[in-house]
């Protein structure tokens, strides 16, 4: 181990992306390139009646247009998260099949042109009429049809957990908490959209994907088309953000290849913005309704946590609640249950941190309702309700860390001698308020075998490849510094390749799993040639390391020594010279652990909140936020406090702006543009701290990583509804948190004012 | 997202500017910096034939103390009012308000004759120059004429400039020694939205962002003040005679709210100035 684990090492890609020199998907120059629009269908549902594409054939530079008349058929895949490694569609629904419309925005032709204007210009020319039913789009209009699904989340997921008996805790229980929540719908919204392009050279099938997991767009094209994994190769070194939008394979990468094969020339696909409302999921429109029991000191005897949320006309996708809900706290009842309406949406899919965002936020606003009610501080409640187990399996977490999670957190945060009471603090116009909240992810061990391979050349530098790509979190940094760790040289010998499905599997970083998966191939890789350039060295007479024990010696800076005698040793290159070698080999492999393996699994943290509101325009600003996360070891403190502080954001985007509202005239997303669909600014950003708090892991891999990727986010949201509820003394149970939930509730809102009447706001 | 079809001109001089203006007459429009008509024009919402560039025109950029008001050159960016030392010390409340134009990018860009020319009721600097009695000058191929902000502003997207006029200066009055009290109240939910309303006061003179289809003066607590009345008691008047918009981000009901309290903070913000 050289050291280079654990370092805060800026960025590798940084330059080439200030400098324009890392090229995206949409950005690959290729001779005879055309460009494809999409068609989205105007209705919600019913079927299309006539299609006329003459006016548009006839558009100038138009190559060719494809519907369902002439589309070729796809083989049916069913949906499978990518987290497993096999094919991965979005939605088992493929279109331009037949006639029939299921959504708004479902794609009904596809136009090619020789530029992008022209085929962008063709596609208003396409004339379709349809015979338009009536459709449901929201919760409310399919209630009375809301039916229990046997599994979520593509078959991956019981709908139902349950522990103990709820009743018989109920009945147990001092005092009970009953709180109903509401949740717009969110949309992801990376900046670089969905983009593809699809180059045919016979049968072979190259794709520039901008992805999160090059291979599932292999092998998801491969089975939707019927063609062998070995005649597609997928090419993707960077991606401009994700958030699950990218991590199942949508009908456009698709799409773009039949386009590509029809016109017989490279066919790009770069979604517009607002096509990135209706063609890569998000999350659902969800309620959920949670009753806690508890004991007059605070010790939960039951949790009943039931949600509702929408889905397509052809897939049970409910983004799991109960996951994390569930192990937090040793309650020995517990019931969850997803309930579904079917609907006309494209299937919703993971979204920052999916299911556990929400379901999170709703136990946790519930157990600060809780904390209100008994009178104990909202940290001496959870510290009362935590668990060294998990509580669902009895087995011990695999590391915990979540008491140093609250300490430390409070600590940075300034918590000690807060107020309880609500409404207690007042800074001229400004009510000021605090709030925490439990944070927890999972780790989940689905994928398959990881494979890297390091390559070490006889001058001490070394290239390491696997097939992952960049998407911004820092993959490719992270993983220099493990494989130079690994070979035991610097930083700068090492060269990471990645982005090419030729290069030995890795899975889809997904489920924050990217850095613990990825970096326990790469680690083998590496150490795998370390200890055979050790072997040969032990066994060669001509080496000062000649009848060492393997075990004791050590690698750094491309020297091998033995440990504790830094002058007994050489370099890799005078043994490989000697020995006439240009170069050393291998493949390093991981296999996580089995399922069922007898750890509670699971990351943890703390958040805190403080926001101001306005007394009288009930408007939310967030001041200052603390987490501390404890995510096994940390590979880079840079990157990961970088993707924390991002995750933190993503929560209070999610507490205070995200919602895509429906139109329930026309079935269709009412603010599908980045214009009405608000995220924060960095304007916006108030002083976020993030705290690391290293456990060891030895389950998690060689390097004992759990994961960055998502848990910042989790609890974030919650904290801050907490904190409002701090500074207002009025619960919002709804996300997001606007102006209108507050104003009649605050000191001199409208409401009391002389108008009187309160404001209907929209 | 793509504009109609346009010819483009650069014009490097007023004369030259307004030349092309005659050439091309209604069917030209002048672009400054550009960050409001570039997307109305994606949107298809302008459609000129012929775009006439003022980019190269520097000789409208300039701050300049004349006698007993400050000239401001209509090509003159935001930044520069923003960071203008000047304006900092004889017009603070100008400074200011520019300041909270958009972002960065928009700020190094935009300019202050093509926020009152594209005459946007949300816009900052419309209300702001109307709450300083500024007088904007205008050149047409008959020479230069001045008009009252009051009179300029004449609707969304609407303005008293003739299709041949090109805005060239706004003539600021230095306040009067009592009039020295000023505020700037925005309302936005991110730092970088237009304003869902805002208050720009100066002395007693308070207008209003976007409260109706023009920036307003708030003639009820104007009127009220110079009665006597306190900053509560006036403010209450806010909304009178405005109409507001209905819309994505608030009702009328609420932006009648934002315009009391705005304006309450805003009055005794100015008198504590």
């Amino acid at each position: 181990m050289s050291g280079v684990i654990g370092q805060a090492v800026s960025r590798i890609d940084g330059p080439a992306k200030v400098t324009g020199s890392a090229h995206y998907s949409g950005e690959i120059a290729l001779p005879g390139l055309a460009y494809a629009e999409i068609v989205g269908a105007r209705v919600a549902s019913g079927r299309i009646t006539s299609i006329d594409t003459a006016q548009a054939e006839d558009a100038e530079g138009v190559a060719g247009i494809l519907t369902h008349l002439n589309m070729p058929k796809v083989n049916n895949v069913p949906l499978l998260p990518s987290l497993i490694g096999g094919p991965a569609p979005g939605e088992t629904f493929f279109p331009m099949q037949d006639d029939v419309v299921h959504y708004a925005g479902q794609p009904v032709a596809i136009v090619v042109a020789d530029g992008l204007e022209q085929a962008q210009h063709a596609a208003t020319l396409v004339q379709i009429s349809y015979a338009e039913t009536p459709s449901i789009t929201t919760i409310d209009q399919g209630r009375a049809d809301a039916y229990e699904p046997e599994k979520i989340f593509g078959g991956l997921m019981p709908a139902q957990t349950r522990r103990g008996n709820v009743e018989d805790g109920f009945a147990a229980a001092d005092l009970l908490i009953d709180a109903p929540f509401r949740f717009a719908a969110n949309h992801h919204n990376p900046i670089e959209a969905l983009t593809t392009t699809a180059v045919w050279d016979g049968d072979q099938l190259t794709l520039y994907d901008s992805c999160q997991g090059i291979k599932a767009v292999q092998l998801t094209v491969a089975a939707l088309l019927g063609l062998s994994p070995s005649k597609i190769r997928v090419l993707t070194r960077y991606v401009g953000g994700a958030f699950g939008a990218k991590a199942m394979v949508w009908p456009h990468v698709t799409l773009t290849a039949l386009a590509a094969q029809y016109v017989r020339r490279p066919v790009r696909l770069a979604l517009p913005r607002g096509q990135m409302f209706t063609s890569c999921g998000h999350r659902e429109e969800q309620e959920q309704h949670i009753e806690l029991g508890a004991t007059s000191d605070g010790k939960l005897t039951a949790i009943r946590h039931h949600k509702i949320s929408i889905t397509s006309p052809f897939d049970d996708w409910a983004e799991p609640a109960f996951g994390v809900a569930s192990q937090l706290y040793a309650c020995p009842g517990f019931e969850g249950v997803h309930r579904l309406v079917r609907g006309n949406t494209m299937t919703p899919t993971f979204t920052r941190g999916p299911g556990e965002a929400v379901g999170v936020f709703t136990l946790e606003c519930a157990m600060d309702e809780l904390a209100s009610e008994l009178g104990i501080d909202p940290i001496e409640l959870r510290l009362r309700n935590i668990t060294d187990v998990d509580p669902n399996t009895g087995h011990p977490w695999s590391s915990y860390g979540l008491r140093e999670c609250f300490e430390r957190g409070a600590r940075r945060f300034g918590w000690a001698g807060r107020n309880p009471q609500p409404r207690s603090e007042r800074h001229g116009n400004w009510l000021i308020g605090t709030g925490m909240a439990t944070a927890g992810y999972p780790i989940a061990f689905f994928m398959h075998t990881q494979r890297a391979r390091a390559h070490l050349y006889a001058d001490g530098t070394a290239i390491v490849q696997t097939a992952t790509q960049e998407f911004g979190t820092g993959t490719s940094t992270v993983m220099t510094q493990v494989a130079a760790d690994g070979l035991g040289i610097g930083l700068r010998d090492v060269r990471f390749e990645f982005g090419d499905t030729d290069l030995p599997n890795a899975g889809s970083p997904v489920g924050s799993n990217g850095a613990m998966m990825v970096s326990a191939a790469v680690h083998n890789a590496a150490t795998a040639v370390r200890d055979q350039l050790i072997t040969l060295a032990v066994s060669d007479s001509q080496s000062p390391l000649h009848g060492a024990d393997p075990a004791g010696v050590v690698v750094a800076g491309g020297r091998m020594t033995l440990a504790g005698d830094a002058n007994t040793g050489e370099t890799y290159s005078s043994l490989m010279q000697r020995h006439i070698m240009s170069d050393a080999e291998a493949i390093g492999s991981w296999d996580p652990p089995p399922l069922d393996t007898p750890h509670g699994l699971l990351t943890f943290g703390a958040q805190f909140a403080r926001v101001a509101v306005d007394a009288d325009l009930g408007i939310i600003r967030v001041r200052h936020m603390v987490g501390a996360f404890a995510p096994g070891r940390v590979l880079n403190p840079k990157t990961a406090r970088s993707q924390l502080m991002g995750g933190m954001l993503w929560g209070m985007s999610q507490a205070l702006l995200e919602g895509t509202h429906m139109d329930t005239r026309h079935g269709r997303w009412a603010n599908a543009s980045l214009g009405d669909y608000l995220v924060p600014v960095n304007a916006d950003a108030p002083d976020v701290d993030v705290e690391l708090i290293e456990v060891e892991d030895h389950v998690t891999g060689p390097l004992g990583v759990k994961g960055v990727g998502e848990i910042g986010q989790v609890g974030a949201a919650a904290a801050i509804a907490n904190a409002v509820y701090h500074a207002t003394g009025y619960r919002v149970r709804e996300l997001p948190i606007a102006v209108e939930h507050l104003l009649a509730h605050l000191p001199s809102g409208p409401a009391s004012a002389a108008a009187g009447a309160q404001p209907d706001l929209t | 997202m793509i504009p109609a079809p346009f010819s483009y001109r650069r014009a490097g001089s007023v004369a030259e500017a307004l030349d092309l203006c005659t050439e091309y007459g209604e069917d030209a429009k002048f672009l400054a910096g550009g960050h409001s008509l570039l997307p109305l024009m994606k949107l298809r919402l302008a459609m000129p034939e012929v775009l006439i560039d003022l980019g190269p025109v520097r000789e409208l950029s300039y701050v300049r103390e004349e006698d007993g008001h400050i000239a401001i050159g209509a090509l003159t960016r935001h930044h520069d009012l923003e960071h203008s030392e000047m304006l900092a010390r004889v017009l603070p409340l100008l400074a200011h308000a520019a300041g909270q134009v958009g972002d960065p990018q928009v700020r190094h860009r935009g300019t202050i004759g093509g926020s009152l020319a594209h005459s946007d009721p949300a816009s900052d600097l419309p209300a702001t120059v109307l709450a300083l009695d500024a007088t904007l000058v205008a050149r047409g191929p008959a020479g230069s004429r001045e008009i009252a902000a009051a009179d300029f502003f004449q609707g969304l997207f609407e303005t008293e400039l003739e299709p041949d006029e090109l805005l060239t200066e706004i003539r600021v009055p230095v306040p009067a020694a009592g009039a020295a009290g000023w505020s700037f109240q925005k309302f936005t939910k991110r730092a970088i939205d237009w304003a869902i309303v805002g208050v720009a006061v100066q002395g007693s003179a308070v207008a209003l962002v976007n409260m109706a289809g023009t920036p307003v003066r708030a003639a009820g607590v104007e009127a009220a003040l110079a009665g006597g009345a306190t900053p509560a008691e006036a403010a209450a008047h806010a909304a009178e005679g405005t109409s507001p918009a209905d819309d994505i981000n608030a009702s009328p009901a609420y932006r009648e709210h934002l315009a009391r309290v705005l304006v309450e903070r805003a009055l005794l913000e100015a008198q504590s100035v």
